[in-house]
């Protein structure tokens, strides 16, 4: 491989990362208030449906990926319904909500004909003066979501390890009982959670249609919701962690076109499984590395009920 | 009266206040100092059940109702669409016993896995293995003619079962999460499945991407009356799937590891065996689902024919509770909610999608009814309420 296939592999990774990365973001922030959220895969296509669904009507990206957060936002207060007030069990709620998120966006997007819509994305940000280096420059030259995702993780990051609401927020999830009895209101924490966790992942939804690929197809999200569940446990619901993990499915996704460029003969759809398989040794490479002091949320996955005793 | 005093003595404070009082001022009390709690159920009519299901059933029917009529079919064509056309035209009940079998089978296959606590999310997974095959027997002619199907079937099974051994394995032995594992390995096969099609097994004749149509022998019989031995094949396995988990001994052991598998293991039952046991026949029936639909129904290896099961799957086996039985029937309600959909999708171009939109809405009504079984809302120390209000007064 020469240098600029590598180059060019370098610069498209971030590309790739970024819907991992956000996704994985806000399946932390949900996680960490003890909600088990299955449903990332069909928020991100809601995400992604109405992220092309308003670049199409309007045009103006920054809206489209305003309102792609706020309708996945508004799709997860039925799951938050679901799990929290209704004490649904939470796998059962998350895949119906999959599924659920899966046929309406394939519906709506054949009823409204938005299918293989070609929009326009979002322009390149140079960030410079690194851009000026000579020869790797141009792994600056980034769309201005690339840049954004980097101060979202570092605020999120600094309000669950820097902030009395990040604390309260992971009391919740840790141990409800102690936080309720220190007048932590649980369902409101937890219906706060969700709603912005799951508005994070319908911009990796929207990021994937508005400026990766910049049209819709049903289904286009290809399991990368399912992915970021994965990588979640794989960076023991750390951001920074999970931003690293994030990066190395980027460098797997942005690998696949540079070796089919540079002539590289691989059988398509083993080159396609990569990532999926790549997900399955990681979870196989946390779990025989498990340590004893276990960093997953204490309550993950467990209905709160004040009046039930443990 | 005699219950008032009685309530009287228990409540010293509270009669007190209210011989104060001749009208206590209920009108204006603020909704929220009005405490609630929610308790508990421990058991419920069964007749007080099946009425909450219906009506889950019903307010999930009525918005599915709604959202067909946004999409364009005729409101007063719904009933006609669903339960006439369906279920009392002979070739379309035909096409549903055609959709149900291997709709049946993976549903058991779903209601088994889970009745271990094992969410078998790969059966869409098991099932395409199941395909493939079955599809190399035929295509590498293995056996003599009248031995070929036996030996497609056990070929799906095998392959079924050997698709789902990996994630109960890293379940069992390292704990991985078998969610996203049987999840993962369903895109794997799905590609492999393309691999196939598009590749050595394309079908030479037309540049198609499926495998060469199977020889007749090759193919599921039919009974008579068009209809096929699939379905006699899936209803022969929902009985001994109702033998296995509701008469047999393992079933017992399934119950006993559903409900404490610690306890279980305590009083010598083989949990981890009887886990890998429902696990593989789990798979084992997926991948004889595949079988179904490929000597049954195409009579070839095609690119998608798996796609809808393993929701369908999970959705029979949670609207079955995991009963055999009431899977089948689940299955066949399923099936019939296929075929009427692919006659709206030919009649009013509603997209098929829609299919897959009805069943998650039925789960989210039946899942969310089941808070009214298992809990009740009781009005408690409504006289807090009246006291705060008296004393801000």
């Amino acid at each position: 491989m020469s240098g600029s296939v590598i180059l060019n592999w370098l610069a498209n990774t971030p590309d790739f990362a970024v819907p991992y990365a956000l996704a994985a973001l806000g399946l932390i922030i949900c996680e960490r208030a003890g909600v088990l959220s299955l449903g990332a895969e069909g928020l991100m296509l809601v995400g992604a449906l109405v992220g092309i669904g308003a670049q199409i009507a309007l045009g103006q990206p920054v809206v489209s990926l305003v309102l792609a957060m706020l309708a996945a936002s508004l799709v997860s207060v039925l799951f938050a319904v679901m799990v929290i007030w209704l004490r649904v069990n939470q796998v059962i709620a998350g895949l119906a909500l999959v599924f659920f998120c899966q046929g309406l966006t394939a519906l709506v997007g054949s009823m409204a004909d938005w299918t293989n819509h070609a929009t326009e994305g979002i322009g390149t940000m140079a960030l410079w003066p690194l851009s000026l280096l000579p020869g790797v420059g141009r792994l600056f030259e980034q769309n201005a979501m690339v840049w954004l995702t980097l101060p979202i993780f570092g605020a999120v990051a600094w309000f669950f390890a820097r902030t009395s609401t990040g604390l309260r927020l992971r009391a919740v999830g840790e141990n409800p009982q102690a936080a309720d009895a220190a007048g932590i209101r649980i369902t409101a924490w937890r219906f706060a959670a969700v709603l912005a966790g799951s508005a994070l992942v319908g911009l990796a939804g929207a990021y994937i249609s508005v400026v990766s690929t910049k049209l819709w197809i049903a289904g286009m999200t290809g399991g990368r919701g399912w992915i970021a569940v994965g990588l979640v446990i794989f960076a023991r619901w750390s951001p920074w962690k999970a931003l690293i993990g994030a990066l190395l499915f980027g460098c797997i996704e942005a690998l696949i076109p540079q070796l089919a460029a540079a002539g590289v003969q691989l059988p398509q759809y083993f080159v396609m499984m990569t990532p999926y398989a790549v997900t399955l040794g990681v979870m196989v490479w946390v779990a025989l590395g498990k340590r004893s002091g276990d960093d997953e949320p204490g309550a993950l996955g467990q209905p709160y009920v004040r009046e039930e005793r443990r | 009266m005699a219950e008032a005093s009685l309530a009287a003595m228990a409540h010293p404070a509270q009669t007190d206040m209210k011989t104060k009082t001749t009208a206590p001022p209920r009108m204006h009390q603020p909704l929220a100092s009005r405490r609630y709690t929610l308790e508990i159920r421990q058991h419920m009519a069964w007749r007080w059940q099946a009425l909450i299901l219906a009506a889950a059933l019903g307010v999930g029917f009525a918005i599915s109702a709604a959202i067909l009529v946004a999409a364009g079919v005729p409101a007063d064509e719904l009933a006609n669409e669903f339960v006439v056309q369906t279920f009392l035209d002979g070739q379309n009940l035909r096409a549903v016993l055609f959709q149900a079998a291997p709709m049946i089978l993976v549903g058991l296959a779903g209601a088994i896995a889970f009745r271990a606590r094992f969410w078998n999310l790969g059966l869409e997974g098991q099932m395409v293995w199941g395909a493939i095959g079955a599809t190399a027997v035929s295509m590498w002619q293995i056996g003599p003619e009248n031995l070929r199907l036996p030996l497609m079937f056990a070929a799906a099974v095998g392959c079924g079962l050997l698709w789902v051994l990996g994630p109960a394995w890293l379940k069992l032995k390292l704990g991985v999460n078998e969610i996203i594992s049987t999840l993962m390995l369903n895109y794997m096969a799905a590609n492999f499945l393309l691999h196939l099609v598009y590749g050595a097994w394309k079908d030479p004749k037309d540049n198609f991407p499926y495998s060469p149509q199977f020889r007749a022998f090759e193919r599921l019989p039919e009974l008579g009356a068009g209809v096929g031995s699939a379905i006699l094949l899936a209803g022969i396995v929902a009985l001994l799937a109702w033998w296995l988990v509701g008469v047999s001994r393992v079933g017992l052991y399934l119950r006993f590891v559903d409900a404490n598998p610690r306890v279980a293991h305590a009083n010598g039952v083989p949990v981890r065996r009887t886990i890998y046991g429902a696990v593989l026949l789990s798979g084992a029936m997926a991948g004889l689902a595949g079988f179904a639909v490929a000597a049954g129904q195409e009579g070839r290896l095609t690119q998608a024919f798996y796609q809808g099961y393993g929701f369908s799957g999970i959705l029979i086996a949670f609207l079955a509770r995991n009963n055999p039985l009431a899977a089948t029937v689940v299955a066949l309600l399923v099936a019939a909610l296929f075929v009427t959909g692919r006659s709206l999708q030919v009649f009013y171009q509603v997209p098929f999608s829609m299919v897959q939109l009805i069943q998650a809405i039925v789960v989210v009504c039946v899942a969310s009814s089941d808070f009214f079984i298992r809990h009740r809302l009781r009005r408690v120390g409504a006289d807090i309420g009246t006291n705060t209000a008296e004393t801000a007064a």
